[in-house]
């Protein structure tokens, strides 16, 4: 590239490039969905079918039966709903606590912000395991309530770090004028800070809400109360691996394990609702121009 | 920094925002602690919420790591259960299956180093320079899929494409190379195989963090670049990749401390008798130990080792990332 | 001591809990016995609401309201595990065999001994004294056991294969090879291709001695089953001479290309495939299965689908001697925690529910569920009532997993199902005549009840020695002599000590 070029006329070697590049990514994008069109197609077969058909994208007779039986449940209503619940409002207030803690910790200048910071990291690899923590959540009269779902895992440390590190990013000059013209710390960060950070708020919501709608342990260990099951244990319920459960020495004898086409089906309508929340959420990734013409 | 005038707070705040480590303070305009720490009373007030978080969810449970001390069984508790020293580092350290499972997990890990933590970057880096915002956003949507499905059903796809003489992927190598690939059995593909799962599982969901920082990027600047002449690849070099760059030390600083973190299900659902030998590591181990044998104590002992050599993975990338003058953790 | 070390454990809790400002710990809960809890592993889709219409009918015939913590069975040990950690034990625990957790609670006084109490009871008292044995931990019975079937190997063969080549069920090994032969190379689907082979075996994620194929067959050549006695000490069954015959056996089979050749790594769940698609003709694997795989042909080929699936049970060995491999009889048992049921007279209380869930009426409601309403009754027989309102369908789904109280240590005494059409019952009727026959020669492992402390800790690793050499030994990785010294090394890391052990309790079980 040695002469100017202006944006209208690329090279050769951008076209180029532009073709290879978009070639590689829709391959990409292929293979990576290429097996979810299998499960969906498996939803819709029979067992035979699947039986004897080693890979494919639609099956020979649609068949609507694990759906049937699926929609006929009342668990899979209810643990719909009750998913989509505590997703909402976990979501929330992870959000929430974590752009509260993270803000103060993007502030070089601010007394103990180190110590603070080290002990957060420390818990990233240190944890007091399984048991403790149920005692704790038991303690704190949490079980079998939908808070047990949400409070334990409300700050993931490496989110906060990663929401710390935007905060950092971000030019001071702003808040720095919010501050001239009277508002608090607090006025800054919400009235300048967090309009400012739409994009990291919509990475942490989606980081966080998928978190939770696949978060299988925290129900299995704190929620006896079958009712308030999420869609996770019925999932995990129908497609667990049967050789895991063999391993241990746990399956029964008279277990028969679920129709193939009924574990697809399952994977099928625990999936999608929550696929769906990234193209939704993806406009917003899109509002960073803002903070761009701040910086530029 | 030095002291709070609207004027020295903007300038630090903009040298630390810019990567750069803090100057050498000038120690005499300090102003008392108890001063600056009142003059920021609202920062502490929102700090509030998240420390009692980790107090209680965090750091109340970590008594938890005595058992690695004791020899636990859960209904004796942790005041029932005997102490026992340091018997099951012991243990660890002089069994004749640690070296081959630090082994087999420090080659993981740094296959994950080399090929599973670019991979997202890279794909981030080609996805941004896609015009068509249509085209982004469906591959976009595409490729994070893989993140939903469990590694059972990754492993069951696995075993369909790479069986021995059957597999779609099998054949079609067979006929390539003109030799007999029995993938799923020979110890050499073990970690490949592995890796080739983790990239099409994790690449995609990797690529959003990179994605929402290129997010911020004045489209101005590449305006701004072309008419000063600037190729594609400089201006990724000169403008997209300094956007993301304190995204990138972060993430593997954040990486250092989770290295011998191979995951368990994934691993465990690969190995078979004849690739054992290279597929275990410490995370199957703990779990062999822990579930299987009810080995509490041990498989927390093997934990806690695994713990310390994170902690010092992360100080250290940390300490490095500093160094070499980037934004660390802190 | 544990009342009070357990105080002092919630204590800790507590001052974690307190030091941050939080909340009081509450007091323990007085045993309230008008209500049993209960934890019980899940085995179907859905979980049955507490209010069911089953529960009730349960509840009135016990006289007891139940209160059931229904855990997914796969996840069923994690959950375990936290419960034995707190404070809030129910009365009666589902325990999933003799897992290390369990074993070790029990020995430090977590369960009441039921040993001397369970004859008490005549709806408790074992109807087979050997899976009552079985099920104890070195002749202590800390649980109810929950009854199985004693015996489920079978031979699962394609019946039209055999009948294209003119050849009878197999009743000796010999017989297996032969047909495994010709099913490889005698074209029995007549195709004209070289496409088929004999033997369907997928990767096994067990250990040794895990009812795999490989036991099963090690068993017909006259190994033992796990261990066997020799001049009244117990050697373990992977070091006699038998146990090499039979995997020099399979290896041949193996080496001649009458096995699948990726039997270390195919898919376990997808065994079927290859003989429903017509590749492989032969699975030894439990009887259920034959119904499974029928039921794929079914799918495919409603009107001949009787034609395709064979079955039969154990094979005689190369000495014309018939040994059958058996299953060990239960399937866990139901514990009683000495910390929520503190005196003998709750635990007369808990045992006599128990007891009551075990009566002819109560088999029945746990196991088919509710007559008139989900089934009725023919011939001795179970029939489900097809349609019906969605309360039936909830119903038909919770006697699935209420299937799971139920221990029938007295004996079976529901109904069993009817088999659907006319090649399921021709199979059914089969399939019992053929275990009921094989049960007279099980090889039972003597040291079933004997549970070792080293072997509680190191067994399973210990385990994975034997049969990850077996597969390296029968996939040609190493030959008979590094079988030999994968065998060695089970000894020296350990096996030499779990073998002293299980001899000592051995002597003392008598």
């Amino acid at each position: 590239m040695r002469s100017r070029k202006t944006a209208q006329k690329p090279t050769t070697a951008s076209r180029v490039f532009d073709a290879a590049n978009i070639v590689f990514l829709v391959a990409l994008a292929v293979v990576t969905v290429l097996p979810f069109i299998y499960v969906i197609a498996g939803s819709l077969a029979s067992e035979a079918e699947i039986a004897s058909r080693a890979f494919f994208l639609w099956p020979r007779d649609v068949v609507t039966d694990s759906y049937d039986y699926i929609f006929s449940t009342d668990t899979f209503l209810r643990s719909l709903i009750v998913t989509i619940l505590v997703t909402t409002v976990g979501t929330v207030i992870q959000v929430l606590l974590t752009f509260t803690m993270a803000y103060p910790l993007a502030k070089r200048y601010l007394p103990g912000r180190n110590v603070i910071l080290m002990a957060v990291i420390f818990t990233m690899v240190f944890s007091g395991g399984m048991i403790p923590t149920y005692l704790i959540v038991r303690e704190l009269g949490l079980l079998n309530t939908y808070w047990a779902l949400i409070l334990p895992l409300a700050i993931n440390p490496f989110y906060l770090i990663i929401v710390k590190n935007f905060f950092q990013e971000l030019p001071e000059e702003l808040q720095e004028a919010a501050r001239i013209d009277g508002c608090t710390d607090l006025g800054v960060f919400w009235r300048v800070v967090l309009p400012l950070s739409k994009p990291i708020i919509a990475t942490m919501a989606l980081f966080y809400a998928v978190a939770i709608w696949n978060d299988f342990m925290s129900p299995l260990l704190y929620i006896s109360d079958t009712s308030k099951w999420t869609l996770q244990m019925f999932v995990r319920q129908m497609t667990i691996s049967s050789d895991m459960a063999n391993t241990l020495g746990q399956l029964d004898p008279n277990y028969i394990p679920p129709e193939q086409g009924l574990k697809f089906a399952v994977i099928v309508v625990a999936t999608v609702p929550i696929l769906l929340f990234y193209p939704f959420l993806q406009k917003h990734f899109a509002k960073g121009i803002l903070l761009g013409s701040v910086k530029g | 920094m030095a002291d709070n005038s609207p004027v020295t707070v903007a300038a630090g705040a903009r040298a630390a925002a810019k990567d750069k480590p803090d100057k050498p303070r000038p120690k005499r305009q300090q102003a008392p602690l108890r001063v600056r720490m009142l003059r920021h009373a609202w920062l502490y007030v929102l700090l509030v919420p998240g420390v009692v978080y980790f107090a209680i969810f965090k750091y109340a449970p970590m008594y938890g790591v005595t058992i690695a001390f004791q020899d636990y069984l859960p209904f004796l508790g942790f005041s029932g259960s005997p102490w026992v020293g340091l018997k099951h580092f012991e243990t660890l350290f002089t069994s004749p299956d640690f070296f081959r499972i630090l082994r087999n997990t420090l080659l993981l890990a740094l296959l994950n180093v080399i090929f599973v933590f670019p991979a997202p970057i890279v794909v981030a880096l080609l996805l941004n320079e896609i015009r068509l915002s249509i085209l982004k956003r469906a591959i976009q949507s595409s490729i994070y899929i893989p993140h939903f499905l469990s590694w059972t059903i990754v492993a069951a796809l696995t075993y369909l494409l790479f069986a021995l003489d059957v597999g779609p992927i099998t054949q079609l190598m067979n006929s390539l190379f003109g030799a007999r690939f029995n993938f799923l059995a020979d110890p050499d593909w073990f970690r490949p195989l592995i890796i080739l799962q983790t990239l099409w599982k994790s690449t995609g969901w990797g690529t959003i963090i990179y994605l929402a920082a290129l997010a911020g990027v004045n489209p101005n600047l590449y305006e701004a670049a072309r008419i000063d002449g600037a190729n594609r690849w400089q201006q990724m070099r000169h403008i997209t990749l300094p956007a993301i760059q304190s995204t990138i030390v972060i993430m593997a600083i954040l990486m250092s401390g989770n290295l011998l973190d191979t995951g368990f299900e994934q691993i465990y659902l690969m190995t078979n008798a004849l690739n054992r030998s290279v597929a275990e590591v410490f995370d199957t181990y703990v779990y062999f130990l822990g579930i299987t044998q009810g080995a509490y104590s041990y498989s927390t002992a093997v934990g806690l080792f695994k713990a310390v050599v994170g902690i010092i993975l992360i100080f250290g990338a940390n300490w490095l990332a500093r160094r070499f003058k980037q934004n660390g953790l802190f | 001591m544990t009342p009070l070390t357990r105080r002092l454990t919630a204590g800790a809790a507590c001052a974690a809990v307190a030091a941050v400002g939080l909340t009081a710990c509450g007091d323990d809960e007085p045993a309230d016995l008008d209500t049993i809890s209960m934890m019980v592993p899940l085995l179907g889709s859905q979980a049955p609401a507490a209010d069911s219409e089953l529960q009730q009918a349960v509840e009135e015939m016990i006289g007891k309201e139940l209160d059931l913590t229904w855990v997914p069975n796969s996840d069923y040990n994690d959950r375990m595990t936290v419960t034995l950690a707190s404070d809030d034990l129910p009365h009666v625990m589902v325990v999933q065999g003799k897992v290390p957790a369990f074993v070790q609670s029990a020995q430090a006084g977590a369960f009441w001994d039921l040993t001397d109490k369970l004859a008490d009871y005549p709806n408790l008292t074992a109807e087979d004294d050997q899976i009552l044995l079985n099920s104890s931990i070195n002749g202590d019975n800390y649980g109810v056991f929950r009854l199985r079937d004693p015996m489920r190997t079978a031979v699962i063969i394609r019946q039209d294969w055999l009948d294209n080549l003119g050849l009878e069920l197999p009743e000796t090994t010999d017989d297996l090879y032969d047909i495994a032969r010709a099913f490889t190379e005698d074209d029995p689907n007549d195709s004209g291709d070289d496409d088929t082979y004999g033997v369907v075996i997928p990767q096994w994620p067990g250990g040794y001695a895990t009812a795999s194929p490989y036991d099963v067959i090690e068993t017909w050549f006259g190994a033992p089953n796990g261990w066997g006695e020799q001049g009244g000490q117990l050697v373990p069954g992977f070091d006699t001479p038998e146990f090499l015959a039979a995997n020099q056996f399979v290896k041949q089979m193996i080496d001649e290309g009458l096995i699948n050749s990726d039997f270390a790594t195919m898919d376990s769940g997808t065994w079927d495939q290859p003989f429903f698609n017509g590749q492989g003709g032969i699975i030894i694997d439990v009887s259920s299965r034959a119904g499974v795989i029928m039921n794929l042909f079914k799918d495919q080929d409603p009107d001949n689908y009787g034609d395709y699936v064979a079955m039969t049970g154990n094979l005689a060995g190369p000495d014309g001697v018939l040994r059958s491999y058996p299953t060990i009889g239960y399937n866990g048992f139901l514990a009683i925690s000495r910390q929520s049921v503190q005196t003998e007279e709750e635990l007369d209380e808990v045992l006599s529910v128990l007891d009551a869930m075990s009566s002819q009426e109560a088999q029945i409601l746990l196991n088919n569920g509710i007559e008139g309403r989900n089934f009725e009754v023919q011939d001795g027989f179970a029939v489900p009532i097809e349609g019906g309102d969605s309360d039936v369908e909830v119903l038909r789904n919770d006697v699935t997993s209420f299937a799971q109280l139920g221990t029938q240590s007295n004996g079976w005494l529901a109904y069993d199902v009817l088999p659907e059409g006319g090649p399921e019952r021709e199979l059914w009727d089969h399939r019992q005549e053929v275990h009921e026959s094989d049960l007279a020669t099980a090889v039972h492992n003597p040291a079933q009840p004997l549970v070792s402390e080293t072997y509680v800790t190191r067994g399973a690793q210990l385990d994975l020695i034997i049969a990850d050499a077996r597969i390296q030994y029968l996939a040609g990785q190493i030959d008979e002599d590094g079988l030999a010294a994968e065998i060695e090394r089970w000894y020296a890391e350990g096996g030499q000590q779990v073998v002293d052990e299980m001899n000592e309790l051995y002597a003392q079980l008598d």
